[in-house]
């Protein structure tokens, strides 16, 4: 499994596409795609989006993603890094987000993490 | 050995403070910060009690006023989180002036005293969003705060995901 975050906008769709020779068609968005289509996805992105659509059944879903999907690209925005939301729903969508980040990036043999197009190695090898 | 652990909102910061001090023999203090005012502090504190058990840590509640604490140099020290004590200094009650002088110079004597010091602190001004003026007070002086830690501690650590990323020195584990 391979694992691509970084904040908004910073280019991480179009680097992986690129770096891993991915087609439009290899992408599913995790937005609005089928949960079984997501299961076998060879790449999900907006999984943070994903995990609100989940709610309660997120760890799960991910837990088994991992198990049955290995080969799976995961671009997955970090959002946490702000003020503890007013909206208790809001709350616990972040810290489920952190959640589903943390068991994706212990299963990737690689994350990289995009800074204005620019990826950063912070699990695996460099090649 | 001081170390500042920082992160976002459930990055994996505590669990690997804890790992930090797996192999330490002598007392391990933590310092527990979080208030247990409603469901939400209740939620965490329980959780993050549970992560401990069996870790062989002496736990301190100390919400405020941290250079009280005496401990010497046979201890190493997890102290969580640096988030909480900033807002309680500056919004339960009493009227700090310089909360950020106050804290730092608190944790500064706390990593003098004793043989390890673990911090974890949080990352809240990425958000973007423009707050009134107590929050936006508060984003101000935790970044103040973790930019001084950072100043004086030997390794700082940003946890993405739970993976550490270095900031300054080396990584302990």
């Amino acid at each position: 499994m391979i694992m691509v975050t970084g904040g908004a906008f910073q280019g991480k769709t179009a680097y992986t596409m690129r770096k891993f020779g991915l087609a439009e068609s290899d992408i599913t968005d995790g937005a609005d795609a089928s949960f079984e289509k997501l299961k076998t996805a060879r790449c999900i992105t907006n999984y943070h989006l994903l995990v609100k659509r989940l709610g309660d059944d997120c760890i799960g879903f991910t837990e088994e993603l991992c198990r049955t999907n290995p080969e799976a690209v995961i671009i997955i925005d970090e959002i946490g890094c702000g003020i503890v939301p007013v909206e208790k729903s809001e709350r616990i969508w972040r810290e489920n987000v952190g959640r589903c980040g943390c068991i994706i990036a212990a299963n990737s043999e690689k994350v990289l993490r995009i800074v204005c197009g620019i990826p950063a190695i912070i699990k695996g090898e460099n090649e | 050995m001081t170390t500042l652990i920082t992160g976002g909102s459930k990055c994996g910061k505590s669990s690997f403070a804890e790992k930090m001090l797996n192999d330490f023999r002598g007392r391990k203090i933590y310092i527990a910060t979080m208030q247990p005012f409603g469901e939400d502090a209740f939620e965490a504190i329980e959780r993050h009690r549970k992560m401990r058990v069996g870790k062989g840590f002496e736990t301190i509640e100390k919400y405020t006023d941290i250079h009280e604490i005496s401990l010497d140099n046979s201890c190493a020290v997890l102290l969580e989180c640096i988030g909480n004590l900033c807002a309680n200094e500056m919004f339960s009650g009493g009227t700090v002036n310089a909360p950020a002088d106050k804290i730092v110079s608190g944790i500064k004597r706390l990593a003098d005293s004793v043989s390890e010091l673990i911090i974890v602190t949080n990352q809240v001004g990425s958000d973007g969003v423009t707050y009134a003026d107590g929050t936006a007070d508060y984003i101000r002086v935790l970044g103040s705060i973790n930019r001084n830690i950072a100043g004086f501690a030997d390794n700082v650590i940003e946890c993405v995901y739970g993976i550490p990323v270095l900031l300054k020195g080396e990584l302990p584990c």
